[in-house]
């Protein structure tokens, strides 16, 4: 048994990048500088924490993988492209998250179950993704399936974001007007500091990630 | 060395692992044998013999920082260490300070105690959430030891982790006293329901429920005693969540108790089941502790760096743990720096004195 570096949580930010978001991409960009500034400014909590942030279209592009914030230096862009397809994003976790936790365990660390936060503004291009979806979240075959916590700004629809949610309590809807770089950077900080310190899942025989709801956002299943 | 059924197959004999040494077990790693002074100067080392580590693993050499005084003073810095910053004081609403120590020997038994608040409370200003309390009892021999850690999402378990180490050990020493025997169950139960008697003082209520007490003072205990016995000491221990306790024998560490992280396991999870909780099927572990072996009772803050103590960790005490370090020493000791590690950290240490010639127990 090697030595044990430390624990650490892996959490992937997947974002649309499609064409309806370039409405809003000063504000997923911000979100990501205001994502940074709160971890870089809780060394602690970064320091278990390895980032990703994926951006999705017609297919994922890498903007940042598994980083160490405190490593580093400039905050990646998310770039407007075509297309919104859900079952792009959903194939390239498919594999890309087993081949991260095995890399981090062959680093030496230990690792909680990976939370991937899904952002996006509108429905799917394509129909056929809740397949890839379906095996990615099934532990029975992904023994790497990660909490996905969906976030649904502009014109997401309530009921496409609870399917993605992993939890009807991880599915959130922003308020309209609201900084949505604020309420996404608080909620990764809720999402981290609750893993780590083991959160409030006390009386679970088989606890879980609790997120909170962040501020700015309604939970999905209310606006259902 | 552990009598009876165990809750899981990992903890052995130490007897039995020094025949299975004999019989070809790996044993003690050759890594552990180049020598790397842990302190920067010899001279400025603890005073006990005990501190002779000589580490093979080359941990970073410790640098003065930002804080005065000589060298060896800064934690011990193991791989990567944590940021440096100067602790905030912790909110409380009674005095909590950063680090306590203790240490003392009976005539059969060493004893050391440390509890170290944890560099992510010390950077966000909350109190120490662990604590422990170790006695002697003079009419037995016996020693009592209680660890607690309060679960951080309760209000104030901090007064949590105090109320239960404090009233497991008052428990143990009525019945010690009473002569009827050690009933462990009870300690754990007794622990419990001081938990909600102080959540309905602390809330002014007359009845409180277990959600409420849960919310203000939730807390792990691990507790149990240690006697000298015909054929050298032993004892019972019993375990609410995820602290935990070793027998470290010949440098390598044996759990006692359920363990918070199986090291094969997919994932980690960071959940426990703490007082006032009482899990369904609570049973005491029996063990005895051969001459040259350490109990050892530690929060989680200690048992996940440690792991399964093969790690840079591990040898870290295993080489400065063969023998009682001063008290203050198993509180530096315990201060060690390494990245991502940042709880609360406490420990007791028991370790059998060797017998005088011509005397029998």
């Amino acid at each position: 048994m090697p030595d044990t570096k430390g624990h650490l949580l892996p959490v992937y930010i997947l974002a649309d990048e499609s064409a309806s978001m370039t409405i809003c991409a000063q504000e997923l960009n911000a979100g990501l500088v205001s994502l940074f500034e709160a971890l870089r400014a809780e060394p602690m909590v970064a320091a278990k924490v390895r980032l990703s942030i994926l951006g999705f279209s017609d297919d994922v592009e890498v903007r940042l993988s598994l980083a160490d914030l405190r490593n580093e230096e400039g905050v990646p862009s998310l770039k407007i492209r075509n297309i919104t397809d859900y079952g792009a994003a959903f194939e390239d976790l498919l594999t890309r998250i087993p081949s991260d936790i095995g890399r981090l365990k062959n680093s030496g660390y230990l690792v909680h179950r990976p939370a991937v936060f899904f952002l996006s503004d509108g429905q799917p291009s394509k129909s056929g993704w809740l397949e890839p979806y379906g095996r990615l979240t099934n532990k029975a075959t992904t023994a790497a399936a990660p909490n996905i916590i969906a976030c649904g700004v502009g014109s997401a629809k309530a009921e496409t974001i609870l399917q993605v949610a992993t939890k009807d309590e991880f599915a959130f809807m922003s308020k309209d007007g609201a900084d949505i770089g604020v309420a996404i950077a608080k909620f990764f900080v809720a999402l981290t500091a609750s893993v780590v310190q083991s959160g409030r899942s006390l009386t679970s025989a088989n606890p879980e990630l609790v997120v909170e709801k962040p501020e700015g956002f309604h939970m999905a299943i209310d606006v259902v | 060395m552990i009598k009876g059924k165990l809750p899981f197959g990992n903890a052995r004999r130490s007897g039995q692992h020094r025949q299975l040494d004999a019989e070809g077990d790996p044993g003690i790693p050759a890594a552990r044998t180049s020598p790397r002074p842990l302190f920067s100067d010899a001279s400025a080392a603890p005073e006990s013999s005990a501190w002779h580590a000589e580490p093979a693993v080359p941990f970073a050499e410790p640098e003065g920082g930002k804080q005065g005084g000589p060298p060896q003073w800064a934690p011990i810095v193991v791989d990567e260490p944590i940021v440096d910053f100067e602790p905030k004081p912790p909110t409380t609403n009674s005095y909590r300070p950063d680090t306590v120590f203790d240490g003392w020997s009976s005539e059969y038994l060493t004893v050391r105690l440390a509890s170290v608040r944890g560099y992510s409370h010390r950077y966000s200003g909350l109190p120490r959430q662990d604590d422990a309390v170790v006695e002697f009892h003079r009419g037995s021999g016996a020693v009592l030891f209680a660890v607690a850690d309060g679960v951080s999402s309760a209000r104030q378990s901090d007064v949590g982790a105090s109320t239960a180490c404090m009233t497991a050990i008052a428990t143990m020493r009525r019945q010690l006293d009473t002569g009827r025997g050690m009933d462990l169950t009870y300690v754990a139960e007794d622990a419990a329901r001081s938990l909600t008697a102080q959540a309905a003082q602390m809330l002014d209520q007359d009845q409180v429920t277990a959600a409420a007490v849960e919310e203000l003072l939730a807390t792990t205990l691990v507790a149990g005693y240690i006697a000298p016995s015909a054929d050298g000491c032993g004892g019972a221990i019993i375990q609410i969540g995820d602290s935990s306790a070793w027998i470290l024998a010949q440098d390598r560490f044996y759990p006692m108790l359920e363990q918070k992280n199986d090291p094969h396991a997919e994932f980690i999870s960071s959940a426990v089941s703490p007082l006032p909780r009482i899990p369904e099927h609570l049973a005491a572990v029996e063990f005895s502790l051969c001459s040259g072996d350490a109990l050892l009772i530690g929060t989680d803050g200690f048992g996940d760096p440690l792991g399964d103590g093969e790690g840079k960790v591990g040898y870290l005490f295993a080489e400065n743990l063969r023998r009682p370090p001063p008290g203050r020493g198993l509180a530096h000791l315990l201060d060690f720096s390494r990245d991502t590690f940042d709880d609360d950290r406490t420990l007791v240490a028991v370790w059998p004195r060797p017998p005088k010639p011509g005397v029998t127990k």
